[in-house]
């Protein structure tokens, strides 16, 4: 049988032809792990649009629709060295606001999960490392679940008792992981996160691609690091120069997420800082290219906060 | 400046973003010609046009080439010539 992914490929390559060369790079990097999740990804998701009457040609649309706001954007970054929006607000209503955009940009970024190969590399880096938690994480807490990919994950691999928490401020997101995951193991919370409170800490946290999201990440990591137990493990990823219609906050490099990451109390784990495209080092600083990093943070008890 | 001028300059900027000393365009050159130009460089390569000659395209503009040829067009009208 043909791998769907494959099939987005080729469609891809005729609708966008530059867009098509480009992804198509990618495809001696993939392994046979790769194909075995993807194909997983991609049936469950079709299966998703059918229940929506919709197709997997409706959301390679909204894949190339999504790739046209970033190229446009990333011209206007590469221009000024700015994301276009600075504020939270600018943002809503550019984007959370408008249903129409929303609906294309969530179900194209779904497509980018597996068509982006560093959207692929860090979600291994989290499967292949999140075992080695298993046994003192007893409480799992996601916040900006996104389409629920993560959160399926760590519920496939995490034990049957952990208590699962998501909290969203996307009502579109949090329908699409519920739809995604199919689990009434899961408590969902449709919160802004600065507005979330619990008496309970969590052993687990996961914050998947927010802190470019937000005006202030600093705070948002030290609100994280009071929502952690004392001896839990937080993974977080967030790109840098990685210009979207929904970027807000711009790191520069690695090393400005780190600095950030240690002054909100914390100190790293295992890391990587994954490039976006197929260029070297140098080309891609050269470039402005975006990396994506990612790394299991634990609190540093050597900090009073 | 005359329009193989034109072409020249744009020769040397995908030399430089394309990392590809050998690279020679023509008006007819298209993206599928060179195997390099994909999505990420079209944008690395229109943004270094518009430094090198002082310019700024419009978004429809970037989308509309065809071929070499077009964007030496865009880049004329721009400079008045």
């Amino acid at each position: 049988m043909e791998h769907p992914v494959n099939y987005i490929y080729n469609k891809i390559a005729v609708l966008n032809p530059m867009h098509g060369k480009k992804l198509k790079k990618n495809i001696g990097f993939f392994d046979d792990g790769y194909y075995e999740l993807a194909d997983a990804f991609f049936e469950k998701y079709t299966g998703i649009l059918h229940a929506q009457n919709k197709t997997l040609d409706y959301a390679i649309d909204c894949y190339l629709q999504m790739i046209a706001d970033v190229n446009a954007e990333t011209i206007e970054f590469l221009r000024t060295g700015k994301y276009s929006s600075t504020t939270f607000e600018e943002v809503n209503q550019r984007v959370y606001a408008r249903p129409e955009t929303m609906e294309y940009y969530m179900h194209g970024l779904i497509m980018s999960q597996f068509l982006w190969k560093h959207h692929y590399q860090v979600v291994d880096f989290f499967i292949h490392n999140l075992p080695s938690y298993k046994g003192e994480t007893k409480s799992y807490l996601e916040i900006g679940a996104g389409h629920g990919y993560y959160l399926s994950k760590a519920l496939e691999i995490l034990d049957d008792k952990t208590s699962f928490t998501v909290v969203d401020i996307s009502e579109t997101s949090i329908a699409l992981a519920k739809d995604f995951i199919k689990d009434e193991q899961v408590e969902f919370n449709l919160q802004n996160i600065y507005d979330y409170n619990s008496d309970k800490k969590f052993d687990f946290i996961t914050l998947g691609e927010v802190l470019e999201h937000v005006e202030n990440p600093l705070q948002l990591l030290v609100k994280v690091n009071d929502l952690l137990s004392e001896d839990g493990v937080l993974f977080l990823t967030t790109p840098t120069n990685a210009p979207a219609i929904d970027h807000i906050y711009l790191f520069e490099s690695a090393d400005f997420i780190q600095d950030m990451i240690h002054v909100a109390g914390f100190k790293i784990g295992k890391e990587v800082d994954l490039l976006t495209e197929d260029v070297s080092p140098q080309r891609a600083a050269k470039l402005k290219i975006a990396t994506l990093y990612g790394a299991f943070v634990k609190k540093d008890k050597s900090v009073y906060l | 400046m005359e329009r193989n001028e034109i072409l020249n300059t744009v020769n040397n900027v995908f030399i430089d973003v394309l990392d590809d000393d050998n690279l020679v365009l023509t008006e007819a050159t298209t993206a599928n010609d060179v195997e390099e130009w994909d999505s990420l460089n079209h944008i690395q390569l229109v943004v270094a046009i518009e430094r090198q000659f002082k310019i700024r395209f419009a978004s429809q503009e970037i989308l509309s080439w065809q071929n070499v040829g077009e964007m030496v067009d865009s880049i004329a009208a721009k400079l008045n010539l």
